[in-house]
């Protein structure tokens, strides 16, 4: 049943990752970062537009920023999560769209992610592994019956 | 310990730091890792959800005003026809972003043609960008409701259609233009007019900016080809 223990990085690495929600900082910091790519207009023509135009790159770096946070200090997630589903929606109506839609899913998946991320759960049982321990425990009891 | 960590962690417990119960032994077993809760996350993923697909009804009814800034990439664009007033053009050079991909063979320079709108109204736009092989594309105002863009600039590599200028100044210096409140650098040819009207506009741009795009009948897609 129990797993030889692992050695060397990986290990370390995945024993780092157990202990925040990885795929949601991930997902949200790379939605941040997506909708900072798609936004390129010189600087000169931002500085034009004012508070509007700057709100349009603020939005999508403080995601990228609440990514990285959510990996980095997990503790606070939930008000990172909650502040980052705002920023990701934010996004559509200042930064072309969030990124054409990409990085507005992105961000919005990463933050559900990191919400719904609880520490210390007991480790994931498959369903053909459920389904052997619930026969070990009635087989015994037929055999006791006859 | 197993049971008590059920509780605290069941019960949402959020400062606990999650580093300190879980340093897994080797002899305990299977260590205990932090999971996503598929409920929990429904608890955000839902009016997250619904929120956003507001948000993009409102836009493409026309009631929300979205705002654009692309660069980088040419992308071609087609109106129908274009009403302006405040009306600038002028020549400049567009950098790219360092290392960029579309560079090729142009140093990361290229020549653009500056105009700048300080409100205009488009019948029937179409956008459209060449992701390599599919083209993105994005059409709105081809019913009653038009376009609106208030303080619209464009580079543009290309730009063709039937234009008519009232008042137009020919042979201005760029950094004297008043109309449209851009000004180009000293010393460039440009022209400018009270207001224009462009049929069958066709741009390839190398970037747009407008302080507000309004897009009623938004319709965003995937297609084989372009506008």
């Amino acid at each position: 049943m129990s797993e030889p223990p692992r050695q060397g990085k990986r290990a370390a690495f995945r024993r780092w990752r157990g202990d925040r929600p990885f795929w949601g900082g991930l997902l949200l910091a790379l939605g941040g970062a997506e909708v900072l790519l798609t936004m390129k207009a010189s600087m000169k023509v931002v500085l034009h537009m004012g508070m509007q135009g700057l709100a349009g790159y603020l939005l999508p770096a403080l995601m990228l920023l609440l990514g990285l946070l959510i990996l980095f200090n997990p503790a606070q997630r939930l008000f990172y999560s909650i502040t980052g589903v705002v920023l990701s929606m934010g996004t559509w109506a200042t930064s072309n769209l969030g990124g054409f839609m990409i990085g507005l899913l992105l961000g919005v998946v990463g933050s559900c992610l990191s919400f719904g991320w609880l520490p210390d759960q007991e480790p994931r049982v498959s369903r053909r592994k459920r389904r052997r321990q619930a026969r070990a425990l009635q087989q015994p009891a037929a055999e006791a019956l006859q | 310990m197993a049971s008590s960590s059920d509780a605290t962690s069941s019960a949402g417990n959020t400062s606990e730091n999650p580093e300190s119960g879980s340093i897994p032994e080797a002899s305990d077993g299977p260590a205990r890792r932090g999971r996503v809760r598929g409920r929990r996350a429904a608890i955000m993923a839902v009016p997250a959800v619904a929120i956003t697909a507001g948000l993009a009804i409102l836009t493409a009814e026309g009631a929300l005003g979205v705002q654009f800034a692309i660069s980088g990439m040419p992308f071609t664009v087609t109106a129908t026809e274009l009403n302006g007033t405040g009306f600038e053009q002028f020549g400049g050079l567009d950098n790219m972003a360092e290392g960029s991909p579309n560079a090729g063979d142009t140093g990361g320079q290229v020549l653009v043609v500056t105009s700048a709108i300080k409100s205009a109204t488009l019948t029937k736009l179409c956008q459209s960008v060449d992701l390599g092989g599919t083209n993105l594309l994005i059409t709105a105002g081809g019913g009653s409701e038009k376009v609106q863009a208030t303080d619209l600039t464009t580079d543009s590599t290309e730009l063709s259609g039937d234009a008519a200028f009232t008042n137009i100044e020919i042979g201005n210096d760029a950094s004297t233009l008043t109309k449209a409140g851009v000004k180009g650098p000293l010393g460039v040819f440009s022209q400018q007019a009270d207001t224009v009207r462009i049929a069958n506009l066709r741009q390839t741009n190398y970037a747009t900016t407008a302080a507000v795009f309004k897009l009623p009948g938004l319709n965003l897609s995937f297609s084989s080809k372009g506008c």
